[in-house]
């Protein structure tokens, strides 16, 4: 029992130390690493890059540097404030005329990141009323979920709201709805410019609208390519009104739902994964620049404004790992242990071993130390084996576990 | 004799346990004060609205109770045997040493299991009244590693306590400080979830490490 006892101890000891000594190495000798910025010129049809660090450099595709001004000009469509406050910005660009209110009614700003994704679900949401003929939007009094049926609860007595729970429910099973809900998206606050209300799948994988118009149901179905899933949607609110949300599928497509005509479009984008990239879409009158950040790569695929690719570029950079800071770290520690992984919104324990077997130096240079100090203090090598195979495995954690929590009781 | 260690272990402690409680029920009824408060003056659904989307943790004024109640009980149990080094007579009745120790350690974690359950049922009938049950349920999430890390510190503190060479205790409670942080992690509401269960289990296992400590001071390793 006793060394039962011990074990687990070693054990916690082992855990706690895999979790607090690579965070604290971390945030001790961790350099931030800036990714550059990549944007599409429409004067040049070409990219440009700037990156910031010591000093920011601003350059072409080519590698021709530009001043902060040549810059920004090359780029009127994400500069168009300055230029015209410079008075630099073109009347037209490729015969088209620039009207400040069109280039920022299509401007638009889209992120997402996997742990958006991975994420508590709140299960409850506020459906606003899309036509109240008030100018701004009011938090409605109750909330609802679509379990076995849609139902509102009220939020000031906490009751369901039967009359209401009942005639939207009938909605939704008159329009083929089948219950509990999947997902569940939406814009839940009134901060936005109108009410679009949710798009949510229900249990058979199938995409509905729904809204509340005049205090009454609006559910609408939205027709998908048969076998479609959808692993996250992500609603939108441009100013262009062209299109709902982007959806992700499954297979990590990328489709956006045009508004009114519910027609899904899938982007031009290949090889993106939702789980581990973070996706950034900046719209504006010409192009759609979609930016897919991993860890250590960049890929930025041009679309233009009915979705079809114009251009594409790639890069990528020195990772963490492949840095001094990792190197070292790798020569040290087999493994790290976290409670967040930066993908996941979710604590639990991520195991992140360790690249390679740099660590395997230390792991026996520690077995001979405990070896040592066994040796030293006239123990029995034959009740320490255990110890040693403890060390052997797991290093500079287990080394520390069992000289916190001695054998020596046990010689 | 299993009655009379009992009875020992209730001397020591009962003020402590039932005062740590009463205080534990009055901070649970403080916060349902606040979330009375703050529904009648913010209007509950905009209330509703900050828990469910803005990260806001209605149950928060709980998170060192649990911990609070331990090392209060741990230290009223644990530090009149170290003083003089009592245990030792403890250690010469008639019974199995292990007996005696495990003994103290399960009245030690029923006191606290019957002291968090009550605080924790009124917790949830106070939440169930004035929220709905996907509120509740992220709450619940929430607060579970907050008493798990309450009967963690209770292990741990009465390991650290029965140590008896500083350089070891200095160790352990560096161990200790880092193994309760895991239950502190701050997060979105409900994200704990997949870690509760493992969190449960690791809990369950650190409650015999009292035997290890007991073990080394009678040995008089030291």
């Amino acid at each position: 029992m006793i060394k039962i006892s011990r074990y687990i101890l070693v054990a916690i000891a082992i855990l706690v130390s895999a979790v607090a000594i690579p965070k604290l190495y971390w945030l001790s000798f961790d350099k931030p690493i800036r990714s550059p910025f990549i944007m599409y010129s429409s004067i040049d049809h070409d990219f440009m890059i700037q990156r910031t660090g010591e000093k920011t450099i601003r350059m072409d595709n080519t590698g021709r540097e530009y001043t902060r001004d040549e810059f920004e000009q090359k780029l009127p469509l994400f500069y168009s404030r300055q230029l015209l406050i410079s008075g630099t910005m073109p009347d037209t660009i490729d015969g088209v005329y620039m009207d400040i209110h069109e280039l920022n009614k299509a401007r638009s700003f889209f992120r997402l990141r996997p742990a958006m994704i991975y994420a508590p679900d709140p299960g409850l949401y506020p459906m606003f009323e899309s036509e109240s003929g008030r100018a701004n939007l009011e938090m409605p009094k109750d909330y609802f979920r679509i379990s076995w049926r849609m139902e509102f609860i009220d939020a000031a007595d906490n009751r369901i709201n039967e009359k209401k729970s009942r005639m939207f429910t009938s909605v939704l099973q008159k329009r083929g709805f089948v219950f509990p809900a999947k997902k569940i998206a939406g814009i839940p606050t009134t901060r936005k410019s109108c009410d679009e209300g949710y798009f949510v799948t229900d249990s058979k994988d199938q995409l509905f609208h729904i809204k509340m118009i005049e205090a009454r149901p609006f559910v609408k179905k939205v027709e998908l390519p048969g076998g479609l899933k959808f692993k996250h949607i992500a609603c939108v609110d441009f100013s262009d009104k062209k299109f709902y949300n982007y959806l992700v599928s499954e297979d990590n497509d990328i489709y956006v739902l045009s508004q009114d005509v519910y027609e899904l479009t899938k982007l031009a984008i290949e090889n993106y994964n939702a789980d581990t990239e973070e996706l950034r879409i900046y719209g504006n009158l010409f192009y759609y620049n979609v930016v897919i950040r991993g860890d250590n790569y960049v890929n930025v695929t041009i679309l233009d404004s009915d979705y079809n690719k114009v251009d594409e570029y790639h890069e990528s950079w020195t990772g963490r790992t492949d840095s001094k800071q990792g190197k070292i770290f790798s020569y040290i520690f087999p493994a790290q242990l976290k409670m967040y992984d930066s993908n996941i919104s979710f604590t639990d324990f991520y195991p992140d071993i360790t690249k390679g077997f740099n660590w395997l130096i230390l792991n026996l240079l520690l077995i001979l130390v405990h070896f040592y100090i066994i040796r030293k203090k006239g123990f029995s090598l034959k009740n320490n084996i255990f110890d040693l195979i403890i060390v052997a495995l797991t290093g500079l954690f287990g080394f520390i576990a069992v000289n916190v929590f001695p054998n020596k009781s046990f010689a | 004799m299993f009655k009379s260690v009992i009875y020992k272990e209730w001397i020591k402690t009962r003020w402590f346990i039932i005062l740590l409680t009463l205080i534990a029920i009055l901070a649970v009824g403080n916060i349902f004060l606040t979330v009375q408060h703050n529904m009648s003056f913010k209007e509950a659904s905009n209330y509703w609205y900050q828990i469910l989307f803005q990260n806001s943790h209605y149950f928060s004024y709980l998170k060192f109770v649990p911990l609070i109640i331990a090392l209060a009980l741990a230290s009223s149990q644990y530090i009149p045997e170290i003083t003089d080094k009592r245990i030792k007579l403890t250690f010469h009745l008639p019974l199995r040493e292990n007996r005696i120790l495990i003994m103290m350690l399960a009245y030690g974690t029923a006191s606290l299991l019957i002291s968090y359950s009550l605080v924790f049922l009124i917790f949830l009938g106070l939440s169930n009244q004035f929220f709905a049950a996907e509120i509740v349920k992220l709450a619940i999430i929430s607060v579970i590693p907050w008493f798990l890390a309450g009967f963690a510190a209770y292990f741990m503190a009465g390991l650290i306590i029965l140590e008896a060479i500083w350089k070891y205790r200095i160790a352990y409670f560096i161990i200790a400080a880092a193994f309760l942080l895991l239950f502190f992690e701050t997060g979105l509401a409900g994200s704990y979830e997949p870690i509760n269960l493992k969190l449960t289990l690791i809990t369950l296992l650190s409650s015999i490490s009292l035997l290890f400590s007991a073990y080394r001071f009678r040995k008089g390793e030291m």
